[in-house]
């Protein structure tokens, strides 16, 4: 069950986004870009799909709008952005012309959590919590950068409106050997195999929680990371799995700790009447962050690598 | 200019639109949005009657053009124009109005309501989707035309204005806005609280051809649909059609008591009265 991974290769999510969506707009006249000035990785597709490529300048409820626009007249549009701007200014546009309508539009946002690095107008730690509550939205976590490419091919064909959050998506470490994963939307990943507890994460958290795990199994703790890519619909078999095989759960997540992965997991478990033998939650506390970089941030509210470790053996004792 | 039969035939059908109006507003339990539905009233005629391609018998016709109406409010107005037009049947979509599980509410519901383009309801989000249906349709090579129903008041949303460099930016000569400017807010007067002038101006400096009219001037709302240029020229159009909020009944007009409302019985014999006098030809039928 549990999956290959190598630390050491890295990927950027952005140049897996933009060679994807370049590969795809070649073949597909349905797929349309809509940017509000970013898209570095975008170069090629703007190239090839001039047409195609709508950059509406920082304007993100009209971005929002008019993919709406676009998607009704049967075409497929992906939204890039950056996730606070993207899902905030935009949210009413999100949740009634794109959601209301049930719309085929992919938003793609980056800089998930605190690792923006431009302080709290620029971290996205609700996102997930907004998006997750928008009927028919899907919402996806992209940990493994190669995963983008898979997701962004189901994408065309998925029906309705899909959010993708990706981190900092430059230096992404490359969880799966390449080829190995069939994503499916709604379900999980066992990333690594353990029997001692269960560390639910999504995101750029993934690979924390291996690396938690590695540090871990040295001293006879054997953890069960599972991928939670798909965040709505979320896997419950999954889930409960973990749950009955492993008794204590962990919920690690770059965003506030109410409203994302740990409120969907107590969810689930609530309504199906299963209690954890120990239950923690880590992420970020009610606190706009400030500044520094994620790793720091990630130290100073208590859900880095190091907290990890110590929330399982918490639990453990 | 316009043909003077023609004129005649769409005056004509605003009248029944208008009678039809409040005769929903006397019988639904709930309150319409009545003031803004009777200045758009003889816009909305014209477009579905003279102006739009539409065909009330395949719904998905590729060549149709696209009504957006952004002014969602002005629902209960589109699903009467139509019903007259042929989509379908005024009485049963009067039994039905505003009911649980009906397709016809207060805001448009596209989802309930296939004929319609797009859902709308929340204002100055109808011209950002407009763009969009423009774009794809100029890609396509389709000679539709898109056309923006709008009220002045959701104009002082900012959506509008980046929806609007967007299609200056685009050159989208297939797209038709067209501004109900009634002046007339729920709660203020344009100019009182809000100034919006120079109103007109405002739409050319964003790139828009600007055909201004009196959009109760059956003559000129023909003559403005007849100079539109053609769709695959470069530039977007803004039809300013100046209003009166509650045209046609005159205790209605110019008040901000008749944003929305119920008409008692009484109101309504009142109100019928009040709209023959505006149209010489029925007060001459009676």
């Amino acid at each position: 069950m549990s999956v290959t991974f190598n630390f050491d290769v890295l990927t950027s999510g952005r140049t897996v986004i933009g060679d994807t969506l370049d590969e795809i707009g070649k073949k597909d006249e349905r797929l349309y870009v809509v940017t509000s000035d970013i898209g570095g990785a975008l170069k090629n597709f703007r190239a090839d799909c001039p047409n195609r490529y709508i950059d509406v300048g920082i304007a993100e409820q009209c971005a929002a709008g008019l993919a709406a626009g676009l998607a009704l007249d049967g075409n497929i549009p992906v939204i890039m952005g950056m996730i606070p701007f993207m899902t905030m200014r935009a949210c009413e546009q999100i949740r009634t012309a794109i959601c209301y309508q049930n719309l085929p539009v992919r938003l793609i946002g980056t800089g998930g959590g605190l690792t923006s690095g431009g302080g709290s107008t620029h971290n996205a730690m609700e996102d997930i919590a907004l998006m997750r509550s928008f009927v028919n939205m899907s919402v996806i976590s992209i940990g493994d950068p190669n995963m983008i490419r898979d997701i962004l091919y189901l994408g065309m064909d998925y029906p309705g409106p899909m959010f993708i959050r990706l981190a900092q998506g430059k230096e992404d470490h490359v969880i799966y050997e390449p080829g190995t994963i069939k994503y499916e939307i709604g379900k999980g990943i066992v990333a690594k195999d353990g029997d001692d507890a269960t560390i639910f994460a999504h995101g750029e958290m993934v690979y924390q929680a291996l690396e938690a795990a590695s540090k871990l199994e040295k001293e006879g703790i054997h953890v069960r990371v599972a991928d939670m890519y798909s965040i709505k619909p979320v896997d419950e078999q999954l889930i409960v799995k973990c749950v009955e095989e492993t008794g204590h759960i962990v919920v690690l997540e770059d965003h506030l700790m109410t409203g994302g992965l740990a409120s969907v997991i107590s969810e689930v478990l609530l309504e199906k009447g299963i209690q954890p033998k120990g239950f923690k939650k880590l992420g970020i506390p009610q606190v706009y962050a400030g500044f520094g970089s994620g790793e720091e941030l990630r130290a100073k509210y208590g859900y880095d690598e190091a907290a990890t470790v110590q929330a399982v053996k918490s639990l453990l004792q | 200019m316009a043909d003077k039969k023609e004129i005649e035939r769409l005056e004509d059908i605003a009248f029944e639109v208008r009678s039809k109006l409040l005769y929903l507003c006397g019988t639904y339990e709930g309150a319409v949005h009545i003031g803004g539905d009777l200045s758009a009233a003889d816009l909305m005629t014209a477009l579905w009657n003279y102006g739009l391609k539409n065909n009330p018998n395949n719904i998905q016709d590729p060549g149709r053009d696209r009504f957006i109406l952004s002014k969602g409010h002005s629902a209960v107005l589109m699903y009467i124009v139509m019903a007259l037009r042929g989509f379908w049947d005024f009485d049963q979509m009067v039994k039905t109005y505003g009911k649980l599980d009906s397709a016809y509410g207060m805001h448009p519901c596209r989802v309930q309501l296939p004929a319609l383009e797009c859902s709308s309801g929340s204002l100055g989000q109808g011209l950002a989707m407009a763009v969009g249906m423009a774009i794809s349709a100029r890609n396509k090579g389709e000679k539709h035309r898109i056309v923006c129903f709008m009220g002045d008041g959701e104009t002082a949303e900012g959506s509008v204005w980046e929806a609007a460099t967007v299609a200056n930016s685009q050159k989208l000569g297939n797209l038709v806005v067209v501004v109900d400017r009634n002046k007339q807010f729920m709660t203020s007067y344009s100019e009182e609280l809000i100034t919006l002038e120079p109103y007109s101006d405002k739409w050319a400096a964003f790139g828009f051809n600007v055909i201004q009219i009196d959009g109760h001037h059956m003559g000129q709302i023909m003559d403005a649909l007849d100079a539109l240029p053609t769709v695959d020229s470069h530039q977007p159009t803004a039809i300013i059609a100046n209003t009166l909020k509650g045209k046609g009944v005159v205790f209605m007009e110019h008040n901000l008591g008749w944003h929305a409302g119920r008409l008692s019985e009484a109101d309504y014999q009142k109100a019928i009265a009040s709209l023959r006098k505006h149209y010489p030809r029925e007060a001459g039928k009676e």
